[in-house]
């Protein structure tokens, strides 16, 4: 184990932001599809699951721009401007840092249509949101490739541990979409799921009413 | 006289009208009410009738040329919102590209109001002038009319439309389009998907109707009310529009009431006319503006003229001019209720805090309204109702919830009776008008 020092701060300092990024990219996907199902998790409100996916998107942004910045800046591997948006153009393992740049175009779409979710159809935000499922594999594939962590250890646990919580995620997406109530009958189905005796009940007037 | 015709609910040889004579002339044609409805022993529905009082429609020969009138005239929706509608003409005249279609909304999915209905049956040929008018204004030759399912009205409004076409007198071909039973089949982007063939349900915005609505062409949407206000307005002027009403809220309107003792009518009023003058009061509390509206105790609104500028400040507003007079025998939680059971269950099941909170919200308050409900309905009720607001498509959650807060603040009283045990009420009659049937598959959305 090599110690950190001032050459290869910047080094640990990417390989770490890109660990958490991973960490935090699969917690929203797995929120992200709990909200797209309309799910609920353990002890928050339905509300909250979407304000967890959308605050935790946000962070995992922060921490990926911090793991791209300090890829650039380290003086170890040169890795240009371009390369980081443009894939496969990298001097540096060209094809693993491309996955990289996939991943970054992609996100980047999610979270500036999201931002202007309010002033665009709904039908784009849609759209350019089912690139979530295509940003997280290949980002999940380019730690794997650019980068021995993952491969042993604890990071090992780490990313099967968040590779089999989106794809049981995935999956409960799947079951659920096919036992889906129709939409016409949601509310009745909600409305009989409150308690018995949720309907209106006519009430006996005591000795011809209280006024 | 601030109105002066009660009319029945539509039927084969009925009339409206009680008999008295408006005083005021203008070109001939009455100053106050009743304006849009027709006057007595004539049949509205014959196109020779109405070309008779009023004569062809007063096109001008170009796009935007009425549009300035409506301005001066301050002429608002009729629907519900009240918007200005000269804004709406000018913003779909401005525009670019393909012409814009126009339709003429009479969907009128609010079970309490019957004006769209009356307005179209007893006079068709003014909707159907306001329509072509309209859609000269906005440049546009495509026009349709939406209209709730009813086969009878359905005829009526065909024939009118044929007889139209066979006398030349419609610049835009006009198409009749039924609505569904559902409330909110009129809101604009449900009328947009469903006058495109498609289900009426609500949709996000943006795209609003107005970008890309029927068929992906920019849609101009105008109650039917609004519309037989712009033909008369394009007839006799802004000055003569304004010559009743208020200043902020000229002009006449037409108002469903419900009253106290169970009868039930469409008058045409002027706004700022008293609500005391309309509904035969006293009575417990009263409804304002439909089951997207708000209670107002009765004491307070015998007070109030109906006018937006007079209950916005109170959370209450004229909507689509639905005043409902409880009577004192019966439980006002029981009847918001039965009311919100069926706004909960007319949800569009489109988006979650609307198709699981409302359920949530109409059962809390079911709740409320039996006997010695738990005491965290309450504190639920107010949660979920924060819960659901503006989180949805339409405003379906946020009028729902308007009129639950109301309720609540009316009612209070009656709530700690419940508490207790007992309940004021000594009917369980119920008063409102509510459907019996809701939608259980797609089907019952076209």
């Amino acid at each position: 184990m090599t110690t950190i020092t001032s050459s290869t701060a910047l080094w640990y300092a990417s390989r770490a932001t890109g660990v958490v990024s991973l960490l935090l990219l699969s917690l929203v996907v797995m929120l992200g599809i709990v909200v797209n199902r309309q799910g609920r998790l353990p002890g928050l409100p339905s509300f909250a699951v979407t304000g967890l996916h959308r605050n935790l998107s946000l962070l995992s942004v922060l921490f990926i721009a911090v793991h791209v910045a300090t890829a650039i800046i380290d003086p170890y591997v040169s890795i240009g401007l371009a390369a980081v948006v443009i894939p496969f153009t990298s001097a540096y393992e060209p094809f693993w840092l491309g996955l990289g740049a996939v991943a970054l175009d992609l996100i980047a779409a999610l979270v500036v249509t999201s931002l202007l979710r309010a002033r665009i159809s709904r039908r784009y935000w849609r759209g350019i949101h089912w690139l979530a499922y295509a940003a997280w594999p290949v980002a999940l594939a380019h730690g794997f490739g650019a980068s021995p962590d993952l491969r042993s250890g604890g990071l090992r646990v780490l990313a099967v541990s968040c590779a089999l919580v989106v794809g049981a995620a995935g999956l409960w997406r799947l079951a659920s979409r096919a036992g889906q109530v129709p939409r016409a009958q949601r509310a009745a189905a909600a409305l009989a799921a409150t308690r018995p005796g949720g309907l209106p009940r006519p009430v006996r007037a005591r000795d011809g009413g209280a006024r | 006289m601030t109105h002066s015709a009660t009319l029945p609910m539509p039927g084969p040889g009925q009339r409206p009208g009680d008999g008295r004579q408006p005083l005021a002339r203008h070109d001939g044609y009455p100053d106050g009410p009743p304006r849009l409805m027709p006057a007595h022993g004539t049949d509205p529905a014959g196109l020779a009738e109405h070309l008779g009082r009023f004569g062809p429609p007063p096109y001008r020969g170009g796009a935007r040329r009425l549009i300035g009138e409506v301005e001066a005239a301050g002429l608002t929706g009729r629907g519900g919102a009240a918007f200005p509608t000269y804004r709406k003409l000018a913003a779909m005249a401005a525009g670019n590209g393909p012409a814009p279609v126009v339709v003429g909304n009479g969907a009128e999915g609010e079970p309490a109001s019957s004006k769209d209905k009356a307005l179209l049956w007893y006079s068709p040929h003014l909707v159907l002038d306001g329509l072509q008018l309209a859609a000269e204004a906005v440049g546009s030759a495509a026009a349709g009319l939406y209209v709730h399912r009813n086969p009878r009205l359905h005829e009526r409004l065909a024939a009118a439309i044929a007889d139209r076409a066979a006398a030349g007198l419609d610049a835009a071909q006009v198409e009749l389009i039924e609505a569904p039973p559902r409330f909110l089949a009129g809101e604009e982007s449900a009328l947009a998907s469903r006058v495109s063939g498609g289900l009426a349900l609500p949709r996000f915005k943006p795209p609003r109707a107005s970008q890309r609505g029927v068929a992906g062409r920019r849609t101009l949407v105008q109650n039917v009310e609004t519309l037989a206000h712009l033909a008369l307005i394009a007839r006799y002027g802004a000055a003569w529009f304004r010559s009743t009403g208020t200043p902020d809220e000229p002009g006449s309107m037409l108002a469903t009431l419900h009253q106290a003792d169970g009868r039930t009518g469409v008058v045409e009023t002027t706004l700022g006319t008293p609500i005391a003058s309309l509904l035969r009061l006293p009575a417990q509390a009263v409804l304002v503006g439909g089951y997207h509206g708000a209670w107002l105790p009765a004491g307070q609104a015998e007070l109030l003229p109906l006018a937006n500028a007079a209950l916005r400040p109170l959370g209450a507003a004229v909507g689509a001019g639905v005043l409902a007079a409880l009577p004192a025998d019966r439980c006002g939680l029981a009847e918001t209720a039965r009311v919100v059971r069926y706004l909960a269950l007319e949800s569009a099941g489109q988006c979650g805090p609307c198709f699981n909170g409302l359920p949530r919200i109409a059962g809390a308050l079911a709740e409320l309204a039996g006997p010695r409900p738990r005491p965290q309905a309450m504190a639920d009720l107010e949660r979920w109702s924060g819960l659901v607001t503006g989180r949805g498509a339409c405003h379906h959650p946020d009028g729902t919830v308007r009129l639950v807060r109301s309720a609540l603040r009316v009612f209070a009283p009656e709530i700690d009776h419940h508490a207790h045990g007992y309940c004021t009420a000594a009917s369980s009659q119920p008063f409102l008008p509510l459907p019996a049937e809701t939608a259980l598959d797609d089907a019952d959305w076209k």
